[in-house]
């Protein structure tokens, strides 16, 4: 009796001293990685100042609002609805620190679901930050999960339904913010977030809605944008001039009947033209090999170089890999495209953007070079 | 709700400490340590 309380006692110690351990990297995926305020940034919102029974929620999440000097268009930048997909939050953060505006608003949301990046993909083996490089030091960034913590929104039911449409997808998407458009102000914490989203699109009339995304190799969709029916001419007219700036991307017209997703039921729910970005992000596909920071930075995976010979890829992959700063320049691109294209086309409400730095810029001198020194 | 849903997951965290302590297979004694983990870090609403 004594002997099996000992080695109780033993294993218990054991088990408490694991989930201490576990409790802290855990925690740690709560701090938020420091943004800096640039040149450009006018003033910081909150997505409760839109809906305010997100106050004091995880889902309550900084908005950074660039005001230029003259009149024009509003775009709104969303990033980090996925948070394993690196880019768009990076892209949002270089145009944080970077954008001047010398007409229109630009408002950046570069964590649209804060709560996915509290935690990541149980059995991926996902690296909980990675770090870039600048001059003065180094800027870490969380790698989160696709969908909303279940420490927030659980639990899952067998079957999501989507509100709206009555779409009946697996019982995890309903944490998946990009199938909880339009969003309920009485529904569960995602489709809360999502209706704050749509909230903010419709208070400030934002013109322009770009979703900032990625996807794995072997998925269709990928260095593509998506566009809502209403935003087909101004996405033809940036991919055109994107495929002659050398940067190919191909145009997906927003399916009617697949609902809950940014680009159909922002386009369908408020006046705004709404699109989609996909760039080629290894470290989200299921045919990678080994995933730690190094796959998230520079894109190298030696499976998918097999797998592209085997013909089992939508996008090109070779020993350079798809890096960051191809995938982030990518992003940028687009989104100063849109700007510009939008400026031609509605003359009378132009978004003029500057200082970001363009495609080539960012793989000549990297990302690091246009971050902004913060407090760690 | 969710206070109801963690007495729940302590009361289960109690019966595995109780099974821990009168478990005389040292196997077994390691399963319940095992399990004691994702119990602690849910009861605490951590993961």
């Amino acid at each position: 009796m004594k002997s099996n309380r000992i080695t109780a006692a033993a294993l218990l110690a054991i088990s408490l001293f694991c989930a201490i351990t576990a409790a802290k990297e855990f925690r740690d995926m709560w701090k938020e990685e420091p943004i800096a305020r640039g040149p450009g940034v006018a003033e910081v919102r909150k997505l409760s100042d839109y809906f305010p029974k997100l106050k004091g929620t995880i889902g309550d999440t900084d908005i950074f609002v660039l005001n230029g000097s003259k009149p024009g268009g509003s775009i709104l930048v969303l990033a980090g609805t996925h948070a394993n997909e690196p880019a768009g939050l990076v892209a949002a953060v270089l145009l944080i620190e970077n954008a001047k505006l010398e007409s229109g608003r630009m408002f950046v949301v570069p964590r649209a679901n804060r709560s996915a990046l509290t935690h990541n993909d149980p059995q991926e083996g996902s690296p909980q930050r990675f770090t870039i490089k600048t001059p003065w030091g180094a800027r870490w960034f969380r790698y989160g999960s696709r969908a909303t913590n279940p420490v927030v929104q659980w639990p899952d039911p067998d079957v999501y339904i989507h509100a709206s449409s009555g779409q009946r997808l697996s019982g995890n998407e309903t944490r998946n913010l990009n199938r909880s458009y339009p969003g309920r102000p009485d529904g569960n914490f995602t489709e809360q977030v999502a209706f704050g989203i749509t909230e903010l699109i419709r208070q400030e009339k934002i013109d322009l809605t770009i979703d900032l995304h990625e996807s794995s190799p072997e998925y269709p969709v990928i260095n593509a944008v998506v566009a809502h029916e209403r935003a087909m001419p101004l996405a033809s007219e940036v991919i055109i001039s994107l495929q002659l700036e050398g940067i190919p991307f191909s145009l997906e017209p927003s399916p009617r009947n697949l609902s809950g997703l940014s680009h159909r039921e922002l386009g369908d729910y408020t006046d705004t033209l709404a699109v989609l970005m996909e760039t080629a992000n290894p470290s989200q596909g299921r045919l990678r090999g080994k995933t730690d920071e190094s796959l998230v930075l520079t894109g190298i995976d030696h499976s998918y170089e097999q797998a592209v010979k085997l013909g089992r890829l939508f996008v090109s992959f070779d020993e350079t890999g798809h890096p960051l700063e191809q995938r982030v320049g990518r992003h940028l691109a687009g989104v100063l495209e849109f700007a510009r294209a939008f400026s031609k086309i509605y003359q009378d409400k132009p978004i003029i953007i500057s200082n970001v730095p363009g495609y080539d810029e960012l793989q000549k001198n990297g990302i690091g070079r246009y971050l902004l020194p913060v407090k760690q | 709700m969710e206070l109801v849903y963690r007495l729940i997951v302590l009361l289960l965290l109690l019966a595995v400490l109780q099974a821990l302590y009168e478990e005389k297979d040292l196997s077994k004694q390691a399963n319940a340590a095992l399990v004691i983990i994702p119990l602690v870090l849910r009861v605490l609403m951590i993961k």
